[in-house]
């Protein structure tokens, strides 16, 4: 199947139905060469692709750039976009395949920037407890310490789905492969995160756990 | 459905087997009900990250994300624009080329130096002799190229403008 060819019909990455009609009356004005057209796309679907990059490379400032690169993409490929589904998730898939490329060839200077920032993050979780209010900062200060257990696709695949909320046929068709990968990334994912918050981060866990 | 109904699919969540249906409605309820919520952080921690919030990007940053992919667009428009004038700049070149070369091929035949003239041209008058060099000016309109040569007796060198940007100061 080629890349840009996406199976998911309308309604897209965060469930935009409404906005989908808009989407494809954006990308009809920007195939005809309106860069203000292209640019309402872009003001409409950076923020949650942004929030969706950082997530998946644990980096806000990189993700900006991932971004531009996704939406300079998308308008050179804009002839290979197929209306009849969604921007937003066609969209999705080329961000997420530049953060897995950018994951691949980051090696160890994500560590180094890991080990920099665990202190503060550690106090920011300290005493709040498994029973605390899920605060949005709190759950990516702490993820991105322990992403880095993870491969780049289980990260994308629990990123998107478990905290973006897309659904599973919506990640299979971002990363490219099967509804049944996707599960079995996630599941492996949240295995693994369940390990590393028990040895990293025991005041998540219940009482019980924390041995 | 009652809260221990939604607490009931917990398990069947984790193990990946819920329907989509059922997925969207059991995690909609947790992000109502804080005691159910509360309930599923403490039975599977990573439920900590599937329950956060979903931040607002900051507009100002969504716009500035704006202007540059507009500006890397028109950036990429203009290369695109120069990449099909390049055709008709490598011509020029080309051509200048030839004509610095026929230039320094007259100067050795005409200018002096130490080039012998032939006899025919020790027949040539004195005026024919001092007889202006090849000028040669292109001013290719629209195309934003322009290429000016000039050389004179009293030049000991050979001056060549080549302009791509007619507005560019020489």
């Amino acid at each position: 199947m080629p890349k840009e060819k996406l199976c998911v019909l309308l309604g897209g990455a965060g469930n935009q139905d409404g906005a989908a009609m808009n989407d494809r009356d954006w990308v009809q004005s920007a195939r005809e060469g309106d860069e203000e057209a292209f640019a309402q796309l872009v003001r409409r679907h950076s923020g949650g692709l942004h929030r969706a990059v950082a997530r998946i490379l644990a980096d806000d400032a990189e993700a900006w750039d991932i971004v531009q690169m996704a939406f300079m993409r998308a308008w050179q490929r804009l002839d290979r976009y197929d209306p009849r589904y969604s921007f937003a998730t066609w969209l999705y898939r080329i961000g997420t395949n530049l953060a897995i490329d950018l994951l691949r060839s980051r090696g160890s200077r994500e560590r180094a920037h890991k080990a920099g920032t665990e202190h503060r993050l550690r106090l920011v979780g300290k005493g709040e407890g498994a029973n605390a209010r899920v605060d949005s900062l709190e759950a990516d200060g702490i993820l991105r310490q322990l992403v880095e257990v993870l491969t780049p696709q289980q990260r994308s695949a629990f990123v998107l789905r478990e905290m973006e909320g897309l659904e599973t046929a919506e990640v299979a068709e971002v990363l490219g492969c099967t509804a049944t990968t996707v599960r079995n990334h996630i599941f492996q994912a949240r295995k693994a995160l369940r390990q590393e918050l028990k040895r990293r981060f025991p005041e998540y866990l219940p009482v019980s756990e924390r041995g | 459905m009652s809260c221990d109904e939604y607490r009931g699919m917990l398990d069947p969540y984790l193990d990946e087997s819920l329907e989509e249906e059922p997925r969207r409605d059991f995690r909609r309820h947790l992000r109502e009900c804080a005691s159910c919520r509360q309930w599923a952080v403490a039975s599977e921690p990573s439920l900590f990250f599937a329950l956060a919030g979903q931040g607002k990007a900051d507009p100002a940053r969504v716009e500035a994300c704006a202007e540059a992919v507009t500006a890397g667009i028109r950036q990429a428009r203009l290369a695109r624009r120069m990449e099909g004038r390049r055709r008709p700049w490598l011509a020029a070149a080309a051509a200048l080329v030839v004509v610095v070369g026929g230039g320094l091929t007259w100067r050795m035949t005409h200018g002096g130096g130490e080039a012998l003239p032939a006899p025919e041209m020790e027949a040539r008058t004195e005026a024919a002799a001092r007889s202006a060099p090849p000028t040669v000016e292109v001013d290719m309109t629209g195309q934003d190229v322009r290429v000016y040569q000039f050389a004179t007796d009293e030049d000991a060198d050979t001056a060549v403008y080549f302009v791509v940007n007619p507005a560019m100061e020489l």
